[in-house]
């Protein structure tokens, strides 16, 4: 028999629509609009979960996100989403959940006999017992309590859905679509500001949905699509539902999750699940409603034990009476409503138990004034005793326990930017504090609790908003309501109730574990949640929070003001990684740049490495090389030997102009470029104000008032960023204007003996580039392949005769094939990063390793570059005493004693004989290659008085990857030291 | 050797023409790389913002914008892009280095140009959800009351640097971005308009 506890009227829910879900395999029926907590009420499934630390069965608590108990697997396989709140999952057909935390099943859970050995599991059980031997935490302790605690499970497999991140921007934000929410966005609306309206649930109203009450002429939910329909009419006004707002953020920021198509089995599509919002609000109108407060007594977690305003929502929304029997037990005037639902849903109302003695008898119901100590039964309530004021005690038969203690309004957002919330008497609630930057709250969340508040505060606040936002503003009319009375005494906790009272049902934090908190001295808000995780996980302690701290304050006789509420912090509700991800996973984890090259080097087979965002070719692997080492050693031969063509596009190319052109690269590097002739290059080296090396590259003058700067590639971004600096605050007067340029110029090195003859090929002037014509370091503007104007450069990085090619990098794949066929005679070969990076060892040239931002100059056997005859950046910081200090480990080569020995880069120097500790330390390696040419390991490294140690040995200590090597100290530079070769 | 040699654009041969993303209804958007725009940097020296700004007058008969705006001159838009800085756009399928090659004289002694039609991709898209697709990568506001046709902003997209700036009120914008990104802002951009339905034009 299907939804058998279904009412036969009634209700937001279509009976129209059946749909068809499974729970724990079981199937089941409902209708749309319900959700899963109302489908399963609905089929008279009250058991729908087990609890975290003591696998108590647990049903179905609230009706919306503050639900700590009804927590579901949803969907299965990769889709399977642990943790979710059955009060919060739209009905779909064909949905399937599952029942968590629990094993083997839900009804016969072997774990259950945690709460017989709940005396020995309370609050720190964990850290007190584990603590030792303590290598057992690692291996034994945590896994097996991760086996028996914890939550749902994880898919353990790829997400197959995409998700989205969005900005949207608007005037006035109206955070919760209740009475409250829906006057301020329709008195906003009406004056014309953009507003976006967003709501958690699926469907716009909040309270008017869940209360049979009238609004105006019409029932509350009626009026509710009304102002739906009038909102959806404006073309500013921007409806999200399905969306939660999960945080405030500085500057009218709002981080919001919509749930795109979680209310489907599988998205639509090319549809995204979930997209993820930042908002940015001029004003914003919290109302985001209260949350109702669960009452604490023995065995307040039994299923069938529900807060009193959520049973009215699954009786006025969903149509479902979840008992036949009920007991109402409140502390505060909102328990008529609850009575006059209940009965109008024909559940039998036994009684209305009060704890005030001035509690007003409601009509022929039987008023107790007392409190219940406990809720009896096993997989369901079964019943309840009761205590009278009058000191009598008795029970009641009831499978309905309706409890409420009060509300707390929904202040979070008002809190993530700091304002610390306030203490109401009155209402015995917080209410927010100092409020971020343009924020209003009202209704619940404001502590109205009337409808008639709601209503008018929430339209003045609406047009107050708008008003500040320029636009010319009137509140709605406040439609007509019937009055109401909220009027509430605090009951924090029921003295002599029995059995285990819960504070924390999601964490299974009970009265018990507060006051042993409490005795060991975890006293501040802050430690009593950390110690007995009192309001964490995926509720975030909404009905715990409060009712916790209460019972500490009355524990250590304080005011509850005095003890004060932990701090909110986004997110409000839990946000999926993927959603925070959006677009950037994957391949497109992080956007990646490809040089002029690419394609055709993919074509080629060749293996490629990011260098910074860069996707550079690392090397190409010909057919039958067995490793990486082969092929770059066959391509550091071939270059050698021959030639050989790398793109070199990546480095940072910086255009530099203006009259003080030449005076600006004065200051900005150690070394001189005023003095250099138009259609030279030059090696530069630029420091830190700190006197640190910087970046280095080589520069050319194009003009008298024009160059061409390099960077290397890892720091372009940082040096274009130095340079608008320097010329923005430093020296506004100097006539200087740079624009990076990296990118419209693809750039080749051409390197080996035969570079010449390869680009004299392609030239469509051969002559204009013979040595003679242009020799080391000349630069050249040109034509190439009949008309393409480019530019040649005579430089070498790999100490070969060697130039670099720049042209429009429309044209540079274009002039990779060009080369690769012009070559072919000569024996040309494409190389990658790693070869590069071997010959540039092989020549002892520094890069981004010795570059680390430690070194200076003079470290690195540079300080001759540093000008002794102008001012620059880093000159006098350079002379600090410990950056001149003789005893600094300098740059200098070393070899390995056995040349069969390898080399690792990060291997410390110690001397021989002395013992490898921090304190013997002589300085690192900072770079290894492997040389093809000298057939044995090289390396670059900073050793102390390096100068004067060539020929001594050292050890070379890795006790990172183990090892030790004996190297002898050499010049940095191994290959060709005079530098012949360079010039052809 | 080999006569005029091809030029490739970013993203030549990695785009189909045609219909994408949702097949039902009319597309949201549609997409193009745009092929012959020239593009050049015009940065004004020191103390000759007035006789720049007089110079583009006399030769395209346009003001350079103060603010963020494009302005179309003759044969030319100059496109706002910092205090004294402007982005050149010719679409007049120019040579590499040809609207250099053209406004250097011009500005001879007024401001410094650069060549920068290789160094980006211009994309245009247009459409009733281009607003909505590009919401999904750049942070700033591009409703009708904050930016209009002729407003440019220099921001980031999906991660990425560019420039974009409004065309009519189709809407339709254009972007430009660093050429090496070109790819990666593709995706960015195509997996945004799936839902809508796209179309290569």
């Amino acid at each position: 028999m299907s939804q058998t506890s279904r009412l036969a009227s009634g209700g937001l829910v279509d009976r129209g629509r059946p749909l068809s879900f499974t729970f724990d395999g079981a199937r089941y029926e409902g209708f749309a609009g319900d959700t899963l907590a109302a489908a399963l009420l609905a089929n008279g499934q009250r058991l729908v979960g087990r609890s975290f630390k003591y696998h108590r069965p647990r049903g179905i608590l609230s009706a919306g996100p503050e639900e700590p108990n009804a927590l579901v697997e949803l969907r299965a396989g990769a889709r399977r989403e642990p943790n979710t709140k059955a009060t919060t999952i739209e009905l779909y057909d064909g949905l399937a959940a599952d029942s968590q935390h629990r094993w083997p099943s839900l009804k016969g859970d072997l774990l259950a006999v945690n709460s017989l050995l709940s005396p020995f599991l309370p609050a720190g059980f964990y850290y007190k017992t584990f603590m030792w031997p303590a290598s057992f935490w690692e291996k034994v302790y945590e896994p097996m309590i991760r086996r028996a605690a914890g939550l749902g499970r994880a898919s353990g497999v790829s997400d197959p859905d995409h998700y989205e991140k969005a900005t949207a921007h608007c005037d006035v934000l109206v955070i919760g679509s209740g009475p409250a929410g829906l006057m301020a966005a329709l008195s906003a609306g009406r004056a014309g500001a953009r507003v976006i309206l967003c709501e958690e649930d699926f469907r716009l109203g909040g309270r008017c949905l869940a209360e049979d009450r009238r609004i105006g002429d019409s029932r509350a939910s009626a009026w509710a699509e009304t102002v739906e329909r009038q909102l959806a009419a404006m073309p500013e006004v921007r409806i999200m539902r399905r969306t939660a707002v999960c945080g405030t953020y500085d500057g009218g920021a709002y981080l919001a999750l919509e749930r795109v198509n979680d209310h489907l089995p599988v998205p639509p599509a090319h549809e995204p699940r979930q997209r993820l919002w930042h908002i940015i609000a001029r004003q914003s109108v919290l109302a985001a409603g209260g949350v109702e407060r669960p009452l604490v007594f023995g065995g307040n977690d039994k299923p069938g034990v529900m807060l009193a305003a959520s049973l009215r929502s699954y009786v006025n929304r969903f149509a479902v009476a979840p008992g036949q029997r009920a007991v109402v037990f409140a502390n505060n005037d909102d328990a008529r409503r609850t009575v006059a639902d209940l009965r109008k849903a024909g559940v039998a109302v036994e009684a209305l138990v009060d704890p005030r003695p001035d509690a007003a008898k409601p009509g022929d119901l039987r008023l107790i004034q007392g409190v219940v100590t406990s809720a009896k039964g096993g997989r369901s309530l079964e019943g309840v005793e009761i205590l009278g004021g009058d000191g009598k005690a008795e029970s009641i038969a009831c499978d309905l326990l309706a409890m409420s203690g009060g509300w707390n309004p929904s202040i979070q957002l008002s809190n993530h930017l700091g304002g610390a919330p306030v203490w109401d008497e009155t209402l015995a609630a917080f209410l927010a504090g100092p409020l971020p930057a343009g924020m209003q709250v009202v209704g619940t969340a404001a502590g109205s609790l009337s409808l008639a508040d709601c209503l008018r505060n929430g339209g003045e606040a609406g047009a107050k908003a708008a008003e500040a936002c320029g636009f010319t503003a009137a509140p709605e009319p406040v439609p007509s309501v019937e009055r109401d009375s909220n009027a509430v005494s605090p009951l924090w906790r029921v003295k002599g109730s029995r059995g285990k009272a819960f504070v924390d049902f999601q964490n299974d934090v009970t009265t018990k574990d507060v006051e042993l908190a409490e005795r060991e001295g975890y006293r501040s808000v802050e430690h009593l949640k950390r110690y007995t995780t009192l309001g964490m996980a995926t509720d975030q302690g909404r009905t715990a929070n409060v009712n916790g701290l209460a019972l500490m304050a009355e524990l250590t006789r304080r005011s509850i003001p005095e003890t004060g509420a932990t701090r909110f912090r986004p997110p409000y509700a839990p946000i999926a990684i993927g959603a925070l991800a959006g677009h950037h996973r994957g391949k497109d984890f992080r956007p990646t740049r490809l040089p002029p090259s690419h394609q055709w080097a993919e074509a080629r087979g060749a293996v490629f490495v990011e260098t910074g965002m860069w996707l550079r070719a690392q090397w190409y692997p010909l057919p039958g090389e067995k490793d990486w080492q082969t092929s770059v050693d066959r391509e550091v031969k071939q270059v050698r030997e021959a030639v050989g063509v790398c793109d070199v596009s990546t480095l940072g190319k910086i255009d530099v102009q203006g009259t003080d052109a030449g005076a600006f690269l004065d200051r900005l590097y150690c070394n001189t470029f005023s003095t250099l002739a138009v259609g030279k290059a030059r090696y530069g080296l630029m420091l830190r104000e700190d006197g640190l090396v910087m970046d280095d590259g080589t520069t050319s003058r194009l003009a008298q008032d024009r160059f061409f700067m390099t960077t290397t590639t890892a720091n372009a971004a940082k040096v274009m960023q130095h340079m608008e600096f320097c010329h923005q605050v430093l020296w506004p007067e100097l006539d200087v204007q740079m624009v990076s340029v990296s990118e419209q110029w693809a750039q080749f090195s051409i390197a080996g003996p035969r570079s010449r003859d390869v680009l004299q090929r392609i030239v469509d002037a051969p002559d204009a580039i013979a040595n003679d014509a242009m020799p080391y370091l000349g630069v050249k503007d040109l034509t190439v392949l009949g008309g393409i104007r480019a530019r040649l450069f005579r430089i070498s990085f790999s100490g070969e005769m060697a130039y670099e090619l720049s042209l429009p990098a429309r044209y540079g794949d274009a002039a990779i094939r060009a080369l690769m066929e012009a070559g072919r005679e000569f024996g040309i070969i494409p190389y990658g990063t790693e070869a590069l990076g071997v010959m540039r060892v092989e020549k002892g040239h520094v890069a981004g390793n010795e570059l680390n931002g430690q070194t200076t100059a003079g470290d690195l056997g540079l300080g001759r570059m540093m000008s002794s005859k102008k001012d620059y950046i880093g000159r006098v910081m350079a002379g600090r005493p410990g950056l001149v200090d003789p005893d600094r480990p300098r740059f200098t080569g070393f070899k390995p004693v056995n040349k069969a020995d390898r080399l690792r880069a990060g291997a410390h120097f110690i001397a021989q004989g002395a013992e490898a500790t921090a304190k013997n330390d002589q300085g690192f390696m900072t770079s290894v290659a492997h040389s093809p040419i000298l057939g044995h390991w090289i390396g670059l490294g900073l050793l102390a008085h390096a100068t004067e140690r060539m020929g001594e040995v050292v050890r070379a200590c890795d006790p990172l990857r183990g090892g030790e090597v004996l190297v002898e100290v050499c010049d940095p530079v191994f290959y060709d030291p005079k530098g012949e070769r360079l010039h052809g | 050797m080999a006569e005029a040699a091809a030029a490739r654009s970013a993203l030549e041969g990695l785009h189909r023409p045609g219909r994408h993303g949702k097949a039902e209804g009319a597309p949201g958007v549609t997409l193009a790389e745009l092929q012959g725009i020239g593009l050049a940097s015009v940065i004004v020296r020191k103390g000759k913002a007035a006789q720049a700004s007089e110079a583009a007058k006399r030769s395209f008969g346009v003001d350079l914008p103060e603010t963020p705006r494009r302005a179309e001159g003759k044969g030319i838009e100059f496109l706002w892009a910092g205090p004294g800085q402007w982005l050149a756009l010719s679409r007049d399928g120019l040579s590499a280095g040809e609207l250099e090659a053209r406004l250097a004289p011009v500005f001879a002694g007024l401001a410094s140009v650069a060549e920068q039609s290789d160094g980006r991709t211009v994309l245009r898209i247009a459409g009733p959800k281009a607003r909505d697709v590009l919401a999904k990568g750049l942070p700033i506001d591009l409703h009708p009351r904050a930016f209009r046709p002729g407003d440019t902003a220099l921001t980031v997209a999906a991660l990425i640097g560019a420039q974009i700036w409004q065309v009519d009120e189709v809407p339709t914008y254009e972007l430009a971005v660093f050429r090496g990104f070109a790819l990666s802002f593709w995706h960015f951009l195509t997996e945004s308009a799936a839902e809508y339905g796209w179309e290569i034009r």
